[in-house]
């Protein structure tokens, strides 16, 4: 038997999904080791072993493939715990970086502070050279003045360098110039810093050869600054692997949703800062092409934020848009909108007297109240709890005992008494209140990116979120929602999903009148040629790999432009009436016109290669046969609160851990697993598909019942 | 009726969202880069009588802008509104706040009964009159600037008023003005769904009635803050300087806040007489000043609807500086908004020290028109990031680094560099913080900046319009004042040309340099008290010098 494993780092839990060869999954979760987390790595691994019935050596060298999604860089950046960094550029342009474009995010908040740039001024080093914006050298580079800025990075002690130079996206010879130096009398140095090795060097050409100096800057100072300390965590993890005599490949999740190799992560480690949360739309896009879907939205809910994801044509939405903590990073990242509501999200009263639910978090740690572990302000959990959505004594399969009546005494006291509501209502209302916060968090993810989230499989994954579906899709008159099998491991399961994929960039700044056509198309083979070699290093066969050429074009005279999705034969046969038509149609989609009939004239700005070595999958939902009926599902009868009515009703409590494969569950229900529970409510039924996923649906909108055959759903959502 | 409390919280963030996507809407799909990259536009929901249900306004200078129109148009049109009417509006003299400030106006009805408006507002690219653009420096009527709009239908039940279409457009310059104002009208459509479809699922009673306790919580929330002001009557003051036409002419805005208990006046009525010029404000845009001003000194989280602005009294007569009667000429009046919020910090410091600021940056911008020679093309280009200086420090906080003026609160944004050097023939030489630029304090005033571009292309034209050059921003409780705006040209020849604050300079020559600084913000607080460290980490940053360490700190070596 051979096996692949999918493992997925949190901040409290590390999720693991293994697959056998015979289809067999294994679904298991383990405590996070923040200070080396590679210890619950490997931790995870022998627990599974454990599970699978294998003796740790054989399971390690049955498995081929680990599959890693980290949040290293994420945490690095939210914390600022990242490598002291250096920026060198050019002349006159030192403090690009810190200005960010001299923008405040928050107008009438004259408290509210700039973020603390990732190269302080006093590391940020310009050198007299310039290149103009033809790719002219105006003013030759001097590798001679490099040499004071190398003394005072050695002795300040700089862990790593990023170099960025005005127009290098035109001409980076500078650029490598300077890196060359740099590296050359500096690497063989030890930073001085125990266990951080040489000093990381990395330039903007090598991040993002692209036109716009900042979003340049930013990406290439991000990569620095997590560099060492991804580079570092890989080292480490990899010895840790070798010294368990594991044999197969390790593959790394990245921002876009694809995977690589660690050597490609050290060299840009940017890559990684979304590492986690974008394998959830990788995973999405899978279950509804199981049920012949072809757009989903994926969200997420843990304790802290409420993570949502689009798939198109079974395609995950990427954007260049991206920012983790206030740092801009241009590189193509799943489009994922993340709001502060989750399990913790606590409920206050604002100066107007009106009850609000988050941003702010109990976090894990005291948590909410009903933690029981010194947490005094109320939050969702708690008032899931008093609603009857949990069983305090079967809390992560009962785990962990939450206590309901210290919860309804802080709800009492802290928000119910303020409101002059009773306890009950307040929690209602602290319900409701968070759920129209993420209702409006798909919003966002939807409509107005200009599509209809009707037209969408709703796929609810993390162990809060399937509480609270049933309301978040009435508001939005989403008429169901799946909840996958695997939903508290989704990340971990969409992992082991993701294809190898390289984003290539170059930028060719033109109108289409006036395109060389030769050098439009050698920059896409030149992009090919990387990508592909790229990807035969890690070890796929040519006949796997897939291009998706992208333009980045706009009319001339205006100022956003549109990412342009286009095929291969037409960019490298230079059919433009075919890439001009697809625009046309594309701006007319998101934005409500085009400009066809005006004859207005189009420009180029980037051109991009997407370069995918196509994985197999594995085939880790075997179809169930043993199967037990719903009547022994059946745990109790319960006090729930349903919205419809505004009344604690009593409702049956369904073990959906059983094998209750193809049941019709109706609604008013509640269904408990150990990782997370399914509200049905009055208004919803729920099916449970053959792979052990349930799909809850409103009744009223599927009168002949909901059926799982493929065709018949897709002409059902569209009605 | 009952109210559900829990259904207001859930109407403030409904309302919310629905202005949001408006303003989204806008961004993508308007051509001007003012409205586009500058996001100068307002999106707004209002009730059936005009009360404000919920605004996105992307610069505050707009946050006063739409509510009295829409009452104008409420009055102009009695019980002629019907569905599908659109009906456009920017005259000053009809509660307009600036000529190129266009707004657009959908009814919103449920069941054929009025129940609300959408609305946008944006600057346009053009709007007739003397100038392309509208910065008309010699203009002293308001035809000399642009065409005016008082309320009229461009649709009328759903048809367009060709006619009247054209009429309009007739006197615009420019195409894209069209294109921009028809994207208001789709942003406005939107807006009209969202609330019509928002009245359907509630039913109107419920809207009705939640909506009156929305705005009732508010104004508690409003008035609570208010509270926290010791009752009194408070007086600031500040200067603005060159009216356009007489060298050497100044001007008083004058504040007089009075406080009692939870209701709060702001009297302009001392401030000078309206110019000859076209500095002169409009009765909207100076209470816009106001309102923002206030806005940065309370909860920054109090929704935007009309319970906000009930417990403020605005008294600024006609004839003022801050309200020119008919038919002066206005464009500068937006950018008093400094001065306006100067006098009302200088006038509340007493007061409330913990909740004002030292003062920001005034504007002194340029804007650039010629051709450029790679595209064969005209191209016009506001400097935006040579024109941001720094905020002023308050107590606890630094200033904010290149934020631009008080009326954008960092809501402008730079050119990208590279971008920039694409789309004019000039190249940047130099765009950095200016040391010594923030004022000194306990808490530093924020950073300036220092600019240096390369004109190219030859023929340039420069319109400078501004102020900040004459008078520092103030410093606080002991912090000091920040530098002098300045704006320099360094011809080939060797000759130097330091242009008026409002004025127009033609012909500039192929390879001269522009210069320009934007000051930097007041301190706030004696800056012997500053934490040493912070000094010796700003010196280390070289944005305060080893001299000013020493002498303006106190710093020992």
């Amino acid at each position: 038997m051979r096996y692949n494993l999918g493992i997925d780092i949190g901040g409290t839990f590390t999720d693991l999904i293994c697959v056998s060869s015979e289809g067999k999954t294994i679904v298991h979760k383990t405590l996070s080791t923040p200070q080396d987390s590679s210890v619950g790595f490997i931790n995870g691994i022998s627990e599974v072993a454990e599970m699978a019935g294998e003796k740790f050596d054989k399971f390690i060298s049955s498995i081929d493939t680990i599959v890693h999604g980290t949040t290293v860089a994420t945490n690095a950046l939210l914390t600022l715990k990242g490598a002291k960094t250096a920026l060198i550029t050019t002349k006159g342009f030192r403090d690009a970086l810190e200005m960010r474009r001299g923008i405040r995010e928050e107008q009438y908040n004259n408290h509210y502070k700039n973020v603390t740039p990732l190269a302080p001024r006093y590391l940020r080093f310009t050198i007299d050279e310039r290149i103009d914006s033809e790719g002219k050298v105006v003013k030759k580079f001097d590798e001679k003045d490099l040499l004071p800025i190398i003394k005072k990075i050695k002795a300040e002690k700089v862990e790593s360098i990023a170099i960025c130079f005005m127009n290098s996206y035109k001409n980076n010879i500078h650029e490598r110039k300077a890196l060359a130096f740099l590296k050359k009398h500096l690497s063989p140095t030890p930073s001085g810093k125990v266990g951080l090795g040489p000093v990381f060097i990395t330039a903007s050409f090598e991040v993002l050869p692209s036109i716009r100096f900042y979003e340049r800057v930013s990406t290439t100072a991000v990569s620095a600054f997590v560099g060492p300390i991804v580079a570092n965590y890989f080292d480490n993890l990899i010895k840790k692997l070798e010294n368990i005599n594991y044999k197969g490949s390790l593959l790394i999740m990245q921002s876009n949703g694809g995977v690589v190799t660690p050597d490609v992560v050290k060299k840009t480690p940017a890559v990684t800062v979304l590492s986690g949360p974008a394998a959830a739309p990788t995973a999405g896009a899978f279950y509804s092409e199981l049920l012949g879907y072809k757009n989903c939205i994926t969200v997420d809910m843990g304790g802290t934020s409420f993570d949502a994801a689009i798939v198109i044509d079974n395609q995950c939405v990427t954007s260049t848009e991206g920012n983790i903590n206030r740092y801009r990073i241009a590189l193509p990242s799943l489009d994922i909108i993340t709001i502060g509501a989750g399990g913790g999200s606590i409920g206050w009263i604002n100066e107007g007297g009106l009850l609000q639910m988050g941003p702010q978090s109990a976090g894990a740690m005291p948590g909410p109240v009903c933690y029981d572990r010194g947490g005094n302000i109320p939050a969702c959990t708690d008032a899931d709890l008093i609603l009857g959505y949990l069983n305090p004594d079967f809390f992560a399969g009962g785990k962990l005992k939450l206590n309901k009546p210290k919860a309804e005494k802080a709800i009492q006291t802290e928000l119910a008494k303020k409101v002059g509501l009773s306890v009950l209502e307040t929690a209602a209302g602290m319900f409701r209140i968070i759920n129209s916060n993420m209702a409006q968090g798909v919003r966002q993810i939807s409509v107005e990116r200009g599509y209809d989230p009707r037209e969408f499989l709703f796929i609810v994954a993390g162990g809060a979120g399937s509480i609270h579906s049933s309301e978040i899709c009435k508001e939005l008159e989403i008429p169901m929602f799946l909840v996958p099998n695997v939903s508290s491991i989704f990340c971990a399961a969409g992992m082991l999903l993701g294809d190898l994929k390289h984003d290539y960039i170059r930028s060719y700044f033109s109108s289409f009148n006036h395109l060389d056509k030769n050098k439009f198309i050698s920059l896409f083979n030149e992009m090919k040629d990387e990508g592909t070699k790229t990807l035969l290093e890690e070890g796929v066969s040519k006949n796997k790999i897939e291009v998706t050429p992208i333009l980045d074009m706009r009319y001339v005279g205006q100022y956003h432009e549109v990412q342009l999705q286009c095929d291969w034969n037409d960019v490298v046969n230079f059919k433009t009436e075919n890439i001009f038509n697809a625009f046309h149609s594309e701006h007319n989609r998101q934005f409500g016109y085009s400009l066809k009939d005006e004859g207005t004239e189009m420009e180029l700005i980037n051109v991009r290669l997407r370069v995918i070595g196509k994985n197999e999958k594995p085939k880790f939902l075997s179809e169930n046969t043993n199967r037990d009926s719903l009547k022994s599902a059946l745990k109790e009868q319960r006090s729930v609160y349903i919205p419809e009515t505004g009344k604690m009703e009593m409702v049956p409590i369904y073990d959906g851990d059983k094998n209750i494969f193809g049941a019709k569950i109706t609604g008013p229900c509640v269904i408990e697993k150990i990782t997370t529970s399914v509200f049905v409510s009055k208004n919803y039924d729920c099916v449970v598909d053959d792979f052990g996923s349930f799909i809850v649906y409103e009744r009223e909108k599927f009168p002949e019942g909901f059926s799982i055959n493929k065709k018949e759903n897709v002409t059902q959502l569209s009605r | 009726m009952n109210i559900d409390k829990i259904l207001v919280s859930i109407f403030q963030r409904a309302f919310k969202s629905i202005t949001d996507e408006m303003s989204i809407s806008l961004t993508k799909t308007t051509r001007s880069p003012i409205l586009c990259e500058a996001k100068d536009f307002v999106t707004g929901l209002y009730d059936a009588k005009g009360q404000m249900l919920e605004q996105t306004e992307n610069l505050p200078i707009l946050s006063f802008s739409l509510g009295p129109v829409c009452k104008v148009i409420l009055e102009q049109y009695g019980n002629d509104i019907h569905e599908g009417d659109v009906i456009i509006h920017n005259d000053v003299f009809s509660m307009g706040n600036q000529n190129n400030d266009v707004a657009i106006f959908k009814p919103i009805f449920h069941k054929k009964i009025l129940v609300g408006w959408s609305a946008a507002k944006g600057h346009q690219a053009d709007i007739g009159g003397a100038v392309q653009g509208g910065y008309n420096p010699n203009a002293t009527e308001v035809w000399q600037e642009a065409i005016r709009i008082p309320a009229v239908k461009l649709f009328e039940k759903g048809n367009l008023r060709k006619d009247v279409w054209n009429l309009i457009f007739a006197n615009i310059r420019l195409q894209m003005v069209q294109e921009d104002i028809k994207a208001q009208i789709g942003a406005c459509t939107l807006g009209e769904r969202r609330l019509s479809a928002f009245v359907e699922k509630y039913g109107l009673e419920i809207f009705e009635t939640h909506k009156q306790a929305l705005f009732d919580s508010t104004e508690k929330m409003m008035r609570a803050e208010i509270k926290n002001i010791p009752n009194g009557v408070y007086e600031g003051k500040s200067m603005v300087y060159y009216d356009g036409k007489h060298i050497g002419s100044k001007f008083e805005i004058k504040s007089k806040i009075t406080v009692k208990n939870e209701d709060i006046v702001f009297d302009f009525s001392k401030s000078s007489a309206q110019t000859k010029g076209f500095v002169n404000g409009t009765y909207t845009s100076s209470c816009s000043a106001i309102t923002l001003t206030f806005l940065q000194m309370v909860n920054p989280n109090i929704p935007h609807n009309e319970g906000m602005i009930k417990p403020l009294k605005y008294i600024v007569p006609e004839g003022t500086i801050l309200n020119a009667s008919y038919p002066a000429a206005t464009t500068f009046g937006n950018h008093l908004c400094p001065q306006i919020a100067d006098s009302i910090f200088k006038a509340l410091g007493p007061a409330v020290p913990e909740r004002i600021t030292a003062g920001w940056n005034h504007l002194l911008c340029s804007l650039f028109t010629g051709n450029h020679p790679r595209t064969g093309k005209k191209y016009v280009d506001i400097c935006f990031l040579g024109l941001k200086g720094g905020s002023g420090a308050m107590k606890g906080d630094d200033g904010y680094d290149h934020i631009g003026m008080i009326d954008a609160s960092g809501g402008v944004l730079d050119q990208d560099y590279e971008m920039y050097e694409q789309q004019t023939p000039h190249m940047i030489l130099q765009h950095e913080y200016l040391c010594d630029s923030g004022g000194a304090g306990e808490w530093r005033g924020g950073l300036g900046t220092e600019t240096k571009i390369l004109l190219k292309g030859g023929d340039t034209t420069m319109v400078v319009f501004g102020d900040g050059d004459v008078e520092t921003n103030y410093g606080l409780f002991g912090g000091k004042g920040s530098v002098l705006n300045k704006i320099e040209l360094k011809y080939p020849s060797g000759k130097k040309l330091v242009p008026m604050s409002k004025d127009m300079i033609h012909g500039i020559p192929d390879n001269t340099v522009y210069y320009q600084v934007a000051s930097g913000g007041g301190g706030f607080g004696n800056p012997k008290k500053r934490d040493k460290g912070k000094v010796k980490q700003d010196v280390k940053n070289e944005v305060v010098s080893k001299k000013s360490a020493k002498e303006k700190y106190g710093l020992k070596n």
